[in-house]
């Protein structure tokens, strides 16, 4: 028996107007894998991210997670998915922890075991000290652990994250780099874009590089220089298609 | 649609949008009701007075009711329409939409969930403004109770009230397609401009959103009847409202 594929997609494009955010992009993200998007302002990663999430339609292709078609609205497949894709899961006027049992709830957790995942998920993204305050008197940074508490407290066998360390301070940054090791290493695909080159270095493989809506080449996580590596590979394949 | 009720329960229950405005509706219509019938039995000639003797016809309850009739179709318009703005526009201001895809709760579901809380919310509301106008009416000293047939009057604008608070859900509508507060707004003064505007036309009792606020009105001088057939289009059009609201929330992509 073949296993599926947690995210798949194949020939994804995506249209507005004239613009092609998306263009033909195929991607897989295995169990156990982590899989980095990286590119410039632009280059399609949220359009691509949105679209495997169901929250845009695609033009063409097909977008599948665990094999099911992401269009179906309110599908259960969705209950092994987490994600952190735009603003964080942080209704203002809700505190902490109401915040993460509505998240829970939504999440398909079953009724008699949400107040432990959330006790739990509270515990585990240090936000013991504002669970009972409202998510509006929260800094950017802890606003920012509780979306990504709110996409893991129903433990998602497959994580979407986009720029997950935006608004992280350094020790944020680390506590994302080791929940996403973590999470791979007990079997969940994790598909994150990033700017930081660094955190991705470290910890994810393989690394795409998209550009103008296409995946243009992979980076090398133990190459010397990513930064450079990825400046090369763009500048390059904007030559090129200027001189065709 | 069980999860998706009790989150959206949850979510009106901590909005101070909700509080603010039952509050309002509560506690300041029955005093603007008591007011009114206050300054026009003064017989004063100011331009109050005027007004208010214009607004308020016979003696003691009657009078009063008689002017909470009036106030309940256009309370009870705003009231729930800042709240249905507020439920449907925040989602888009406050940039949660996107938290509410790539759920196993489908956003039918939740945009379903919306209306029926809100709907709740607006049944609570009318009863508690009836009962609100009936303490402040006793505590004023309107009148006398007696030969009074209040039940009837007050369930007729308990009927009329929660209609219109219905007819205000066309209000969230226009906030999810229009992905925000404004649209909301202004479609709410529309319809409210509208609806004033057919009833002096006198096609008021055709038009939907004037229809409630008539039949509130019913036995007053110069207040066309309200048939039957004229108050079932209320029903169809929260229906249809309803049947476009879901339909765009499923529809509905991130911009």
């Amino acid at each position: 028996m073949t296993e599926t594929v947690p995210i798949e997609a194949t020939s994804l494009v995506r249209v507005y107007g004239e613009e092609r955010a998306v263009d033909g992009v195929d991607l897989q993200v295995n169990a156990g894998e982590i899989h980095a998007i990286v590119g410039l302002n632009g280059a399609g990663k949220t359009t691509l991210m949105r679209m495997l999430l169901g929250m845009v339609r695609p033009t063409a292709g097909t977008a599948l997670i665990d094999g099911h078609d992401v269009t179906a609205d309110g599908s259960d497949v969705w209950k092994r998915v987490g994600c952190l894709v735009e603003t964080p899961f942080a209704y203002p006027e809700l505190t902490v922890r109401e915040n993460l049992w509505a998240a829970a709830l939504l999440h398909g957790v079953g009724r008699a075991r949400i107040d432990a995942e959330v006790a739990k998920a509270i515990d585990e993204f240090e936000l013991g000290h504002w669970a009972d305050r409202r998510s509006r008197v929260l800094s950017l940074g802890n606003k920012q652990r509780l979306g990504l508490a709110s996409a893991l407290v129903h433990h998602p066998s497959i994580l979407v994250l986009d720029e997950p360390a935006n608004a992280l301070d350094p020790a944020g940054v680390v506590f994302i780099r080791d929940l996403m090791r973590r999470s791979a290493e007990q079997g969940t695909a994790v598909l994150v874009s990033s700017h930081h080159f660094d955190q991705l270095a470290r910890v994810a493989y393989p690394i795409s590089l998209l550009h103008r809506g296409r995946i243009i080449g992979t980076l090398d996580p133990d190459g010397h220089d990513l930064e450079e590596e990825f400046f090369d590979q763009v500048y390059r394949y904007d030559r090129e298609r200027g001189a065709a | 649609m069980r999860r998706a009720l009790a989150v959206e329960h949850l979510k009106l229950r901590r909005s101070m949008v909700v509080v603010v405005t039952t509050v309002f509706v509560v506690v300041f219509i029955p005093l603007l009701c008591v007011g009114f019938v206050a300054i026009a039995k003064s017989g004063g000639a100011g331009a109050a007075a005027l007004k208010a003797q214009a607004m308020v016809v016979g003696e003691g309850w009657e009078a009063y009711i008689g002017v909470l009739g009036q106030m309940v179709s256009v309370a009870m318009f705003i009231g729930p329409g800042m709240v249905v703005t507020w439920a449907f526009g925040r989602e888009h201001s406050d940039r949660t939409f996107p938290s509410l895809f790539a759920l196993p709760v489908s956003r039918r579901s939740i945009a379903a969930a919306k209306l029926v809380v809100l709907a709740g919310w607006g049944l609570a509301l009318i009863v508690l403004l009836l009962l609100g106008s009936v303490v402040a009416g006793l505590l004023a000293g309107v009148g006398p109770l007696d030969g009074v047939d209040l039940v009837p009057r007050l369930a007729r604008l308990g009927l009329a009230g929660f209609l219109t608070a219905l007819l205000a859900l066309t209000i969230g509508f226009v906030a999810s397609v229009g992905r925000g507060y404004l649209p909301a707004l202004g479609a709410m003064i529309l319809l409210t401009v509208m609806a004033q505007i057919s009833v002096l036309f006198g096609t008021g009792g055709w038009f939907p959103y004037a229809t409630p606020g008539l039949y509130a009105l019913a036995g007053v001088e110069g207040i066309p009847e309200v048939s039957v057939l004229q108050l079932l289009l209320v029903p169809v059009t929260v229906g249809i409202v309803a049947w476009l609201t879901v339909r765009w929330w499923e529809r509905a992509e991130v911009v």
